[in-house]
């Protein structure tokens, strides 16, 4: 019971609807990376370059079935070898260039919302800083400022990579053969609508491991703050049961988040697992009827696999992209406060005798 | 000197340091805490094996159709026998990955769980001394965001390394047959993809460290701004702040992109190599179909896909590695930074024959007492005085001449170096700790009260006190009318979240719940200064009902509270300079004399100091 103010409060908090659309959130971020953004250009066609030439791989490996290995057509290898390895180069290089120009873009994106951000501290109306909001400001050039820095170091090239990988296997799937294709995706609907489905859950499942990390927090914080106490009048069990009771709450919400979250990979799995059943069965007719050769039907197979695990990826990815968008809300909510007191202009300000 | 120097020196005295050892020894640290959890291992072990062999199905039996289906010659009635195996393999292969997160992810938080706990019930044996040190944000941040950069390595490490293991040996084991030259050529890329991926965790990990110490850093200077802020802008120190700021900001973002920079060059590059392997198999075949009759001559182009295929499904295991490798070296710098509290030693311990000794009467000596925070700078000298049973003594002095850490030393907050402190004859170290600070009511200079209702708090030091005894204490603290004036009476909530006391209506919650116990010895750091006089009057009369029979040491701000008292100890620099009753010391026409003069008599409302001092 005595523990209730604490997580009530801060339950509060983590339930607060967003009032600021993602565009709006969007253009203005991208508004901080404007000072880079020759480095974010190139980071991005480097992503898509990257996502293109990992996705050729499968291709040339149809070529190689197709026009070198089953004609014993083996001279074939001698512009197909270079070929492939220029491929291999390029998605290197294109890789190296992605991580390294978006790391830059965002590093420094975040560094200056931050000094923004401690600016503005310095100088709003000091009522923000009352008692009990202390916590909630602070977390924001803190918590808030690192959340988005995982977000743009990994999260958005992920997403990137994710959306290019999908659309080019599906660009390339179509180009090989339509029918085969469309056989392919027929599962991807009941993939989207399942793992949306699924993904809903597994949201709530976080949040609520959200709220209890927020409610053993404050319980860690408040002990700590009155630990002379507590050893003062030997309350170290009783406490420490308060603690390990909050501690165990906070524990299962994880477990349960984990079962759920992980409970959708054997759906994906069999998804995935149908939709390469489907190309086997009618790309082996397939190819035994001359439709299609040997090497498309396993470039299939290979494609098939390279856009499903994006899109598992893309799903997860979710999350983080919300709360990366909470985030950084709040800290365009700091840096966006209104000063109320400023210092008289230069001109008019008067020197003390 | 700008305030934020210390933090932009600190922050430029990083140097990468090779931080290999450190981290194999915080590694074994680590293994520590699954010994609890041993069936979980072996249950990872087992079902690691079996996902890996499943995973390797799929690929086999494909490369079974393009040979037997296809053919040629081909054979159609075939094919449905195959679809079965993969989808059965494809259905075990889902569950036991499924099985396996699940496992891994409960024996994290299990972990995590006992490294927390363990970590929590070392700072509850913390003495004062530690608590005096640190930031209480600082602690709270290492037993939430540093372990769960651990939770993050727990959650998969073990899993991820296995599978990687696992389905090596697997693919190994199936393509060696085929042909174990070609399997030599696909394999010969491990050794360049272990070193790279050696060489970018090595080159990495000092700089990630030296990142999550200036984070550290950061995370607490911001803390320091914010709660500080009023301080700031009297002095107006906001640019020092800000520019400060800025400047480790900088040195945080260089390092990052630095770490940026080799992680770019080393981590495409596993995948990259082993796509080469391929295309030297792919060489390697073509050369060798050319030669009749060499091995591979008759050998089928089903052959050479299957090599191809696994050898792309060896990309991800050896991604997933690098990635855990990059998680274990955040986990690395949080572990060690919560480590660091739980090993450091806790200075104030029950001796080894400490009883529970029950204080009858309260008579309390002090001998030749000597006690510094550090050793060579004594902060109390040769203090030697009695208190009798019921007797009450006011304490006296300037800011910094220890007077809280004398009254401290009674419960045992901190230790002395020399001279003994007895209660009824028996010395504090033969007591239990625990039996000695239920028995000593202790009112802090600090009024802090825990969230819960007004009742909860006066009974914190004896949660089984009845309705009766909390309303005892309260009527002595002369808070009952205040509180049965509230709409929830005791039940009312208080702390962070809850109503809003003044200054001397938590004193004299605090003072109540010193009183529950009914302590014979009785504590007070009454330092609360710039009170009005109605509070002041109603915190004397609290007092005065609170010590009327209890020894008591009480450091007195007010004139009114040392009247009050049996006789009255003046501390200066750390000694006791005069010691006597009100009428003695004026006699003596000392120190006593000219506090007395100067500070009482002129002012309405005396403050001998402010609040403050240990």
């Amino acid at each position: 019971m005595s523990g209730s103010y604490g997580t009530f409060s801060t339950k509060q908090e983590e339930r607060r609807k967003r009032t600021v659309p993602d565009r709006v959130l969007i253009r203005r971020v991208y508004e901080y990376a404007q000072a880079h953004r020759t480095h974010l250009m190139i980071g991005i066609s480097a992503t898509v370059a990257g996502a293109l030439t990992g996705l050729a791989s499968p291709y040339m490996h149809a070529i190689a079935i197709d026009r070198i290995i089953t004609p014993k057509n083996l001279s074939g290898f001698i512009w197909w070898v270079p070929l492939f390895v220029a491929i291999i180069m390029g998605n290197y290089l294109f890789q190296y260039i992605q991580t390294y120009q978006m790391r830059v873009v965002g590093e420094n994106v975040v560094a200056k919302m931050r000094d923004d951000m401690m600016e503005k501290l310095q100088v709003i109306s000091l009522r923000y800083f009352s008692e009990g909001e202390a916590g909630r400001i602070i977390s924001r050039p803190t918590n808030d400022a690192n959340t988005v820095r995982i977000f743009l170091r990994l999260g958005l090239t992920s997403i990137l990579l994710d959306l290019s990988s999908i659309l080019g296997a599906f660009t390339i799937m179509f180009y090989l053969d339509l029918r085969l294709s469309l056989f392919a995706i027929t599962v991807l609907p009941v993939a989207i609508v399942l793992v949306w489905f699924l993904g809903k859950h597994s949201r709530a499942a976080y949040r609520r491991t959200l709220i209890t990390t927020s409610g053993l927090t404050a319980r860690m914080q408040e002990d700590l703050a009155g630990i002379k106490v507590t050893q003062a009048y030997a309350q170290e069990k009783e406490t420490e049961k308060k603690f390990l009771k909050s501690q165990d709450e906070n524990v299962k919400a994880t477990i349960r988040a984990i079962l759920i979250g992980s409970s959708y990979t054997p759906f994906v799995i069999g998804l995935r697992l149908i939709g390469t059943m489907i190309i086997l069965f009618y790309g082996v007719n397939a190819v035994l009827t001359g439709t299609i050769t040997l090497g498309i039907l396993v470039a299939f197979t290979e494609y098939q696999f390279a856009y499903f695990m994006p899109l598992v990826d893309l799903v997860t990815m979710y999350d983080q992209y919300q709360s990366a968008m909470s985030a950084i809300e709040r800290m365009f909510d700091v840096i966006d406060t209104k000063v109320e007191i400023l210092d008289a202009p230069p001109e008019r300000s008067i020197a003390l005798q | 000197m700008s305030i934020a120097k210390p933090l932009v020196d600190y922050a430029k005295s990083l140097r990468p340091q090779k931080g290999f050892t450190q981290s194999f020894s915080a590694f074994k640290k680590l293994m520590k805490y699954h010994r609890r959890y041993y069936w979980f291992v072996v249950a990872i072990v087992i079902l690691a094996v079996i996902r890996s062999v499943l995973f390797s199905v799929e690929p086999l039996y494909t490369t079974f159709i393009v040979i037997n289906v296809i053919g040629p010659p081909s054979n159609l009635s075939l094919l449905w026998g195959y679809l079965v195996v993969i989808i059965l393999a494809g259905i075990g292969y889902a569950i036991s990955n499924f099985v396996l997160i699940f496992v891994h992810g409960v024996m994290s938080q299990y972990i995590v769980r006992d490294i927390r706990t363990e970590y929590y019930r070392s700072l509850q044996g913390k003495s004062f001394s530690f608590y005096d040190s640190v930031a209480v944000g600082d602690l709270t941040s290492r037993a939430t965001v540093d372990l769960q950069l651990v939770d993050m390595f727990l959650r998969t490490w073990l899993g991820t390394i296995l599978n990687a293991v696992f389905t090596t040996i697997i693919i190994i084991a199936i393509i060696l047959p085929i042909s174990s030259i070609m399997t030599l050529i696909s394999m010969a890329t491990m050794p360049f993809i272990f070193y790279f991926t050696a060489r970018l965790w090595i080159d990495t990990m000092p700089l990630f460290r030296n990142m999550q110490l200036i984070m550290g850093r950061l995370t607490s200077y911001i803390q320091q701004n914010i709660v500080g802020m009023k301080t700031i802008r009297i002095f107006r120190r906001e640019k020092d702040v800000v520019d400060g700021f800025k400047e480790v900001e900088s040195i945080y973002v260089n390092t990052a992109i630095s770490a940026g920079k080799i992680q770019s060059i080393y981590m495409p590059l596993g995948p990259a190599i082993l796509t080469l392997g391929i295309a030297l198999v792919y060489v390697y075949a073509g050369y060798t179909l050319g030669i009749p009759g060499s091995a591979l001559a008759v050998a089928q182009v089903g052959d050479i896909i299957l090599f191809a295929r696994y050898m792309m499904r060896l990309t991800f295991p050896i991604r997933d590695v690098s990635q855990t490798l990059g998680t274990w070296i955040a986990a690395y710098a949080g572990l060690e930074r919560v480590l660091e509290i739980t090993d450091a030693p806790r200075n104030v311990e029950d001796s080894p024959n400490a009883k529970d000794i029950k204080i009858e009467k309260g008579k309390l000596e002090l001998e030749n007492v000597t006690f510094g925070y550090a050793k060579d700078r004594p902060v109390l000298n040769n203090v030697t005085f009695t208190v009798h049973h019921g007797g009450k003594i006011a304490i006296l002095g300037a800011t910094g001449s220890g007077k809280s850490s004398l009254i401290y030393l009674i419960p045992r907050f901190y230790d002395i170096q020399t001279g003994s402190i007895r209660i009824d004859g028996i010395d504090i170290r033969e007591f239990k700790l625990a039996s000695l600070r239920k028995q000593i009511g202790v009112v802090l200079q600090d009024v802090f009260l825990f969230s819960g209702t007004i009742g909860e708090n006066i009974a914190f030091g004896k949660p089984s006190a009845s309705m009766d005894e909390i309303v005892q204490a309260a009527k002595s603290a002369r808070i009952h009318a205040f509180i049965e004036s509230l709409p929830l009476g005791y039940d009312t909530p208080v702390g962070e979240r809850g109503v809003t006391l003044s200054g001397g209506q938590k004193q004299r919650v605090t003072i109540a719940r010193a009183l529950v116990g009914n302590p014979r010895i009785l504590i007070m750091d009454d330092s609360l200064s710039f009170v009005d006089a109605k509070t002041e009057q109603e915190i004397q009369s609290a007092i005065e009902e609170a010590t009327k029979t209890r020894t008591t040491l009480i450091i007195a701000q007010r004139f009114s509270t040392i009247k009050t008292a049996e006789k009255i100890l003046v501390l200066e620099n750390g000694s006791v300079a005069e010691f006597g009753t009100h009428d003695e010391l004026m006699a003596k026409n000392g120190v006593y004399k000219k506090v007395y003069e100067t500070q009482f008599v002129q002012k309405a409302s005396p403050i001998l100091d402010e609040a403050g001092g240990a």
